[in-house]
């Protein structure tokens, strides 16, 4: 397990490494500007670190605009080891090998456990281009959830965001589908050294998704409260 | 969920090491007598390695994820998974002790069971020639030429609610799938499946 100085000196390379390729001139993408991300789904892989520990795997998720979040998380053999659905302000994390499931408001997911960073997905999931493809450099504004963010933008995609409470979340590998761009890597960072990056694999932008693949089936599922999580 | 995987695992073991006697016709043989075949087919291998093509089916989603990747064992108690990009990941298991690597950063965690739900402990129960079927299980062996099914069938509310192994007579493994009681199904191919090779424990490290 790395120390928490290693820790520490891997987010700042990370960083860096970061910075320098957002630094870098790259082409402009052919989009149409505007163009949001109603649906996503895709293939993940999926790393979360916090101060103590951390956990990455691979799975799926979709998103519906605004709110609405189904993520899979597989085990080595892929089996379902880990389903998170959230909407709103409620989430459930349903664990099918112990058949329990953990429901609450995000607001009151633990503390520790690396459990923090799914506070802020809608924020993230937040990054519409801007209306010309032309736009570049650094603006604060006030988000649609009424925050108030610094926001970075590279020939009109978002690349960064920031809050003055510490989280930032930067967006990379952008690519198109159907018109509309969005970021297939995105690294969440908050002032409690927990981060998520999230990379997208065989992304379908803007098909149509049903109501059913955002809940959870509970049926025979021990349900608790999420005070009694203790981490992923 | 620890120790499901260890079912699943074990259970994938045994079957891919197994030697089985050909059939020319489909039947079904007593799973008491399908079990000790493979208990004994299992006593002969000392090692294996296989290329695995690793399926999942999301039944609420109705999407599907492939990867690929490799798989070795030896015994008595070492294991190793390593899958391909852009899912990149490995894992080794020695008797007790998880250690895996994997996502975006190649993330490490580390994992250490309980000593009796360790690898070791789990095939010293090999050792013995099998007399009883597990208890909570149902389980049907099927030969169909030189095909061979194995489905095991857990009677709980678990997350597995069936366990199929295609195999061939020779023991080579053709395929596991484990279909979950919530629709989802996890499908592993193996192919190039080499027995006895000789592995060392250098094959069964997070670095190469």
């Amino acid at each position: 397990m790395l120390t928490k100085s290693a820790m520490r000196l891997l987010i700042i390379t990370v960083i860096l490494s970061f910075q320098a390729a957002c630094s870098m001139v790259r082409p402009a993408l052919d989009y149409r500007p505007g163009a949001t991300v109603d649906t996503l789904s895709a293939a993940i892989s999926m790393s979360v670190t916090t101060a103590e520990n951390g956990m990455s795997g691979s799975g799926f998720m979709v998103y519906r605009r605004p709110d609405q979040l189904h993520l899979v998380m597989l085990s080595p053999f892929g089996t379902t080891m880990l389903e998170i659905f959230s909407r709103g302000e409620q989430i459930t994390l349903l664990y099918p090998g112990s058949s329990t499931a953990y429901v609450g408001k995000i607001a009151d997911l633990p503390e520790k456990g690396g459990l923090q960073g799914w506070r802020l997905m809608r924020w993230v999931m937040e990054a519409a281009p801007a209306a010309s493809a032309s736009t570049n450099g650094s603006f604060e504004r006030t988000g649609a959830q009424g925050t108030v963010e610094k926001v970075t933008y590279e020939n009109g995609l978002v690349t960064e965001k920031s809050t003055r409470d510490g989280e930032h979340v930067y967006y990379s590998r952008y690519t198109v589908a159907n018109g509309v761009p969005f970021a297939a890597e995105l690294l969440l960072m908050n002032s409690k050294d927990e981060r998520i990056r999230i990379v997208l694999d065989e992304p379908e932008v803007n098909t149509p998704l049903e109501d059913a693949v955002f809940k959870p089936q509970l049926s025979g599922i021990k349900i608790l409260p999420l005070s009694e999580l203790r981490g992923l | 969920m620890i120790r499901t995987w260890l079912n699943i695992f074990v259970a994938m073991i045994m079957l891919s090491a197994g030697v089985f006697s050909s059939s020319a016709q489909a039947r079904s043989i007593p799973p008491l007598e399908g079990l000790e075949v493979l208990r004994k087919g299992f006593s002969g291998l000392t090692d294996f390695t296989a290329d695995i093509t690793q399926e999942k089916r999301l039944s609420l989603m109705k999407r599907n994820m492939s990867m690929t990747g490799k798989v070795r064992f030896k015994k008595p108690d070492h294991f190793f998974m390593e899958i391909n990009p852009p899912y990149n990941s490995k894992m080794v298991l020695i008797d007790s002790v998880i250690e895996m690597a994997g996502g975006p950063e190649g993330k490490r965690n580390r994992i250490v069971l309980p000593p009796d739900q360790g690898l070791g402990h789990w095939f010293a129960k090999l050792l013995a020639p099998v007399t009883t079927l597990p208890d909570g299980v149902q389980i049907l062996v099927d030969i169909s030429g030189s095909l061979y099914t194995l489905t095991v069938t857990p009677q709980g509310k678990g997350q597995v609610k069936e366990l199929t192994v295609s195999f061939l007579s020779d023991g080579t493994i053709r395929r596991l799938i484990i279909l979950e009681r919530n629709g989802d199904k996890a499908t592993m191919t193996f192919k190039n499946l080499r027995r006895n090779i000789g592995l060392t424990e250098r094959e069964f490290r997070l670095d190469p």
